[in-house]
């Protein structure tokens, strides 16, 4: 009975040290340049946001366009162009809206169209504040909603040979990369 | 009560003064070396109080009262001078015995036993050293001595044994200590055992603390958009994944070492478990050569 107690307790905290799990360290949120910057990319950075999303059939998909710049680093900016590449077979676009940073916090209304033929989407804005010229930092340029057409998963993405940033001066602004979202239609 | 006795012995090779130096009254011991040794002849005088105290009190004992036993030999005219010290301490006796030759008048036999008292123990063990000394030893005496051992040891039981100990302490550290009687050991192991479950608990609370909160904070850190939120999110999920790396090693570490505590303390109750007393018989003077005739 003793050695049976002796050995409960010798169970008891080896399940104890057995259950001191070492969690992994993932920090893989695409607005985080330091996530980024673990994963070889460089800012600044194009992302969506999120970087995985799961919807059924009848959701709708939004997706979050952002900029990424490295805190000691930041360039201001006036003018983008973005070019996004999406599954058309999966997907339909719906709507694009104008992000929070882009509008400074719906303090101004920016030039913003864009166009798409097929799976490519040009996004087209310019920052048009009232008391600054520029924007500078990380932030959400735009909100883009889609339909989903059938059941499946893709990614969405920029195609950076396309893309541009410019200052209010019209010079442009190097963008060293790009990370794309994965949707899941179920 | 000192008693103290002389009593001559006359045998046709070797003749005995014996002197008999005892604590307490003990009756029929002169009939019994008449009876035992009936081919000597023994003369008692109790007018003698102290014998040879303190011949330990000096660096060579064996030569101390040289010109003593030579006077002694003279005036009975006997070869030999057997001194026999016998105390009481509890249920134990602590005899002694001195074999002196009258002709040197050197020590030249000499024992000392502790032993527990049995029936008749004090004449027997008597009759034995007296016997020894005289060749005459009978076997009865030395059976009559075996009675101090079990007869019967498979049917001896114990009441405690090591591996109770070790149990008790495999179940409650310290428990087999105290129960083998070693109050301070228990203590300690008690102690020690205590702390480090106690620390091992506290290291785990904060493993577990910190671990869930490194879960929260990533949780939070991956549902933000905002890059400050980001930021501050993704410092304090940096902060609590290291300090649960660092409890969970703690932890680690000090559930192995009460572990091991904890069976050492097990080993040591058994080492130091009860068991029999071995001291019934102490022997605490080496044989000399035993006097011819």
């Amino acid at each position: 009975m003793r050695i049976l107690h002796g050995l409960k307790i010798s169970l008891l905290v080896i399940t104890i040290v057995c259950s001191c799990t070492i969690y992994d360290k993932i920090f893989d949120n695409p607005v985080d340049h330091k996530a980024n910057e673990e994963q070889g990319i460089g800012a600044p950075t194009l992302v969506f946001y999120p970087k995985t999303q799961t919807v059924t059939q009848t959701d709708s998909i939004l997706i979050g366009s952002f900029i990424v710049f490295k805190e000691d680093s930041t360039k201001p900016f006036s003018g983008i162009h973005l070019q996004i590449e999406f599954p058309n077979e999966l997907m339909e676009l719906d709507t694009i809206v104008p992000g929070i940073f882009i509008t400074d916090t719906s303090q101004s209304t920016p030039l913003f169209t864009y166009t798409y033929d097929d799976n490519i989407v040009d996004l087209y804005a310019y920052f048009l504040g009232t008391v600054k010229l520029d924007l500078e930092g990380t932030g959400h340029l735009a909100d883009l909603i889609f339909n989903p057409l059938t059941t499946g998963n893709d990614s969405i993405g920029y195609n950076l040979s396309e893309c541009i940033i410019v200052d209010h001066e019209d010079a442009q602004i190097d963008i060293n990369g790009m990370r794309g979202a994965e949707i899941i239609v179920q | 009560m000192l008693l103290s006795g002389i009593a001559s012995a006359f045998d046709q090779e070797a003749t005995y003064l014996v002197l008999n130096h005892f604590d307490k009254p003990l009756a029929g011991i002169d009939r019994s070396l008449i009876d035992n040794f009936n081919n000597s002849t023994f003369n008692f005088d109790s007018s003698v109080d102290a014998l040879f105290e303190d011949i330990d009190d000096h660096d060579n004992p064996a030569s101390k009262y040289m010109d003593d036993i030579k006077d002694l030999g003279r005036t009975h005219n006997v070869n030999f001078v057997l001194l026999n010290r016998i105390q009481h301490s509890g249920d134990r006796l602590i005899m002694e015995g001195l074999l002196f030759n009258t002709r040197s008048g050197g020590l030249i036999h000499r024992r000392k036993i502790n032993l527990k008292n049995y029936n008749n123990g004090l004449v027997n063990e008597l009759s034995l050293w007296v016997g020894k000394t005289k060749n005459q030893v009978q076997k009865g005496w030395e059976k009559e001595r075996e009675a101090i051992l079990f007869l019967n040891p498979e049917e001896i039981s114990y009441d405690k044994t090591p591996i109770g100990a070790a149990l008790r302490s495999l179940a409650v550290p310290g428990w087999g200590q105290a129960y083998s009687g070693n109050t301070l050991s228990a203590g300690l192991w008690a102690a020690i055992e205590l702390s480090l479950s106690l620390a091992f608990i506290s290291s785990y609370n904060n493993y577990d603390s910190s671990a869930k909160s490194y879960l929260e904070n990533i949780k939070l850190y991956d549902a933000t958009d905002d890059e400050k939120e980001i930021a501050d999110y993704r410092d304090s999920a940096e902060k609590d994944w290291d300090d649960h790396v660092l409890y969970s090693k703690l932890a680690i570490t000090l559930a192995g070492t009460t572990l091991t505590g904890w069976v050492s303390n097990s080993i040591h109750a058994w080492i130091f478990g009860p068991r029999p007393y071995t001291n019934i018989y102490q022997k605490g003077m080496p044989h000399s050569t035993l006097p011819k005739g």
